[in-house]
């Protein structure tokens, strides 16, 4: 997705019956009982980047690709709380350069979002909030240490979100999420490197926290949802990528994305989506362009 | 259809049901959020240096460039039984009896062991300095430009080479100027002012060594002056650094300020004829020019080879192609020329296809042990470099034998000086072969760490490791061993990366064992005992 992936979490969608996918941002909740799994496939790619804030292409990279094969999967144990979890194979390419792709099992992610209110249906629709918990940790056997090539950044994260949502009786939505994202160290195979300005004599690599904010807002209409989001990622320290340096695991990476995409209920119990997205403004990140596209069954227990 | 989120029935009514799930999961949260902290370490831990032997003879020790411990005079000091120095005295006091946090941090930090510090300080900048130039919108490269060193690109370009050189310069210049400030300490024989007046506290370890010249200075007054030339864009943090070791030999007891001035003194002298042998020994035209790039191409054709093209892109010019004839510690021209490796496979010859073979396999099978090997001893751009790899590894042997800042310094320069001759004698044959790396004969085989950005024979990286492992092994020889597994892993690394040949790890080796041979024949005969 970029020069580091912060968790395939973010856009991991969850059918229901019906219309109504679930992912851990948006203002859905499956319903009690509800067992469902599906497959996303990403395909990002980018060929300008942030080197600190500076926008470059580099030769030695040409286009950076980044596809991933995500299977995801949920449960509802009330109507009020859902458990979901997902895992991505993902492997990257540059289409210049000498450089190795790299592919493998990425991180497993664990969530359970909980509603914590939603107020009566009233004359022009609800409102309600939730709260959501997120553990993920490596699985693969994965290298942190060749970005733009890595397939994730090797350590273990957990996150709080909270999401406030509006539903109106005649069909739009409204939401707005904000999570805090917590990252373990990570360790590397080297016992030296340098990065925001020092040397530092260990294998151990400090990673900064990140705080991501999304608004979304779209229609959610019978067998449709079509949501339209902006995401916002700020990362909490971390050093710039220097002037024609590889890019570090812990660098500051920001960006501001838009994107837009399609939900629709193919049957009561399969759904399918499409999705695009966009980076529009970043700091060492790619200016990736995101396609997703997925296939979810979900399964009244 | 009705979307599911919403039900009646919970409208702000808080739930009787105890998210029992969520506790669970907010707690697994928690516990991979538990390993961050953020605070990495621990670095290179340097506890106060209490060296096991005051080395009396260091004063007739074997000199590198000076001609003599005498060459650079220091004045006879004032009697401690003067005026001027009971001042010097009482100047400490008043210091030590109002010192701040940060002055006895820098305390701290410098009893650590001053040969040591810099050391460290040394192999940052590198750390910093590694960056090729990025490439123009207009295609080419900018060239570092010593009297821009601030711009873009940066000055200098500390590639391994660069940085054998600027390592082993500070390395000789320090072991140079604290023979000869030896010499001085026994020859006027004045204590420490912790000695001499028992009012002042000893806030670092204090040995019978005199303490005129102070070796603090002279190490802080040479090593300034040299990184001023070799990083002269880091002159302000280094001026500082030296200000602040030589304030903390003062606050600490261990030296008076006549003891810091001679030994300032003495160690900007040192770096003033260092640093005449710098300017000369041919690294200003290392760079070459296109004629010369152009030239080395064609005698590869002309022998029927394939010349190396640059794997970069846009290509780079070669890295420093005339750093062959910089001027090598040990070895003479024509040494170098004689130790030079026998020519490499012929580039048509079914070896080379069987060694390009064995490049493509192992990295499309590459093994996590293998690629944790080859990234462990990458030490590409952006990195302290090979030879600052094995400053690293020499570091701790230093340490854990409580050396005095002389002997230290003796480690430093022979291993930075073999190494550097290791620089001068790989990069004379690599230019003089001009072989293609595995990926420009076979473009299918992609690596798994950056190429280096100059011709495949022989690896450097061998020998560097090579002539590194043998001088320590001779230092250290209860290292033995281990140096040698190092050196082994570092060459086989290669291979591993995709960016070498086994010819050239194997040849690379032979060579670094060879040349260490000189720097090895000097240590024997140094009168070090």
């Amino acid at each position: 997705m970029l020069l580091r992936t912060i968790g395939t979490v973010a856009v991991l969608a969850l059918g229901a019956s019906s219309a109504a996918a679930q992912t851990i941002d948006d203002g859905l909740m499956m319903p009690r009982g509800t067992l469902s799994a599906g497959v996303l496939y990403t395909h990002d790619s980018w060929d300008q980047y942030w080197e600190g804030t500076l926008k470059r292409k580099n030769g030695n990279i040409g286009t950076l690709t980044q596809q991933s094969l995500t299977w995801i999967g949920g449960y509802g144990v009330t109507d009020r709380l859902s458990l979901m979890a997902a895992v991505p194979y993902v492997w990257t390419h540059a289409s210049q350069g000498v450089l190795h792709d790299l592919s493998g099992i990425q991180d497993l992610t664990f969530a359970a979002k909980y509603r914590l209110l939603a107020t009566a249906p009233a004359k022009h629709g609800t409102f309600s909030a939730f709260a959501v918990g997120t553990a993920a940790l490596p699985v693969g056997d994965y290298t942190p240490d060749f970005f733009p090539l890595s397939i994730g950044t090797g350590g273990g994260r957990a996150s709080g979100r909270l999401t406030l949502s509006f539903q109106s009786t005649s069909a739009w939505f409204v939401n707005a999420s904000s999570a805090y994202t917590w990252c373990s160290n990570v360790r590397l195979n080297r016992n030296a490197y340098y990065t925001d300005g020092q040397l530092y004599l260990t294998n151990e690599v400090a990673m900064p926290n990140v705080l991501e904010h999304t608004v979304s807002a779209g229609v959610n209409r019978g067998r449709w949802r079509i949501p339209l989001s902006l995401v916002q990622q700020r990362t909490l320290g971390g050093g710039d990528i220097r002037r024609q340096d590889m890019p570090f695991v812990s660098n500051r990476m920001d960006f501001t994305k838009l994107g837009s995409g399609v939900m629709y209920a193919l049957a009561k119990n399969l759904s399918i989506q499409v999705s695009a997205a966009h980076v529009l403004s970043g700091r060492n990140v790619g200016q990736s362009t995101i396609f997703t596209s997925g296939l979810v069954y979900a399964h009244h227990l | 259809m009705r979307i599911t989120f919403s039900r009646p029935g919970s409208f702000l009514k808080p739930s009787n049901r105890r998210p029992f799930l969520l506790a669970v999961i907010l707690c697994a949260a928690a516990l991979v959020a538990g390993g961050c902290d953020k605070v990495v370490g621990p670095f290179e831990v340097l506890p106060p240096l209490e060296p096991s032997t005051l080395e009396p003879t260091a004063g007739s020790w074997r000199m590198i460039v000076l001609t003599g411990p005498s060459q650079i005079a220091v004045a006879v000091p004032a009697p401690v039984t003067s005026a001027a120095y009971t001042a010097e005295l009482d100047a400490i006091k008043s210091s030590q009896a109002n010192l701040t946090s940060t002055q006895q941090q820098a305390i701290a930090y410098w009893s650590g062991g001053s040969v040591m510090r810099w050391n460290q300080i040394l192999r940052e900048l590198v750390a910093r300095y590694n960056l090729p130039p990025a490439p123009r919108d207009e295609g080419g490269y900018p060239v570092p430009d010593v009297e821009n060193p601030f711009g873009d690109p940066a000055f200098p370009f500390a590639n391994p080479v660069y940085a054998a050189r600027a390592y082993s310069y500070v390395s000789a210049a320090q072991y140079d100027a604290l023979k000869s400030a030896w010499y001085w300490k026994f020859q006027y024989n004045r204590l420490s002012p912790a000695k001499n007046d028992n009012a002042i506290t000893a806030l670092m370890p204090v040995s019978g060594l005199p303490s005129y010249p102070s070796e603090d200075a002279v190490i802080s007054g040479v090593t300034v002056e040299m990184l001023k030339t070799l990083f002269p864009a880091a002159v302000e943090e280094v001026t500082l650094k030296a200000a602040e070791q030589r304030n903390a030999a003062l606050w600490s007891g261990k030296a008076t300020a006549s003891d810091l001035a001679a030994g300032l003194a003495l160690g900007k002298s040192v770096a003033t004829v260092f640093l005449a042998r710098a300017a000369a020994d041919g690294m200003r035209t290392a760079g070459g020019s296109a004629v010369l790039w152009q030239a080395l191409a064609d005698s590869a054709t002309t022998r029927g080879e394939i010349a190396w093209i640059s794997r970069d892109i846009p290509a780079r010019p070669p890295m420093l192609p005339l750093f062959g004839q910089v001027r090598a510690w040990m070895m003479t021209p024509a040494d170098i020329v004689a130790e030079r490796p026998p020519p490499p496979p012929s580039t048509s010859s079914q070896q080379m296809k069987d060694e390009t073979a064995e490049v493509k396999r192992t990295v499309e099978h590459l093994t996590s042990v293998q690629l944790a090997v080859a990234q462990k001893w990458n030490d590409g751009a952006g990195t302290y470099s090979p030879p600052g790899h094995w400053n690293d590894v020499a570091l701790e042997y230093v340490r854990d034998a409580k050396m005095s800042e002389v002997r230290a310094a003796r480690v430093f320069a022979l291993l930075n000086m073999a190494m550097h001759d290791a620089g001068v004698g790989c990069w004379e044959a690599k230019y003089h072969y001009f072989n293609p790396r595995p990926s420009q004969v076979d473009p299918g085989i992609k690596t798994q760490i950056g190429i280096p950005n100059f011709p495949s024979y022989t690896s450097g990286h061998s020998t560097f490791s090579t002539a590194a492992a043998a001088i320590l092994s001779y230092l250290f020889p209860s290292g033995a061993t281990s140096f040698a597994a190092m050196r082994d892993e570092a060459g086989i690394s290669r291979l591993y990366g995709g960016i070498h040949y086994r010819s050239d790890i194997e040849a690379g080796k032979l060579h670094g064992a060879r040349i260490a041979g000189y720097t090895l024949s000097f240590a024997r005969s140094d009168g070090a005992p």
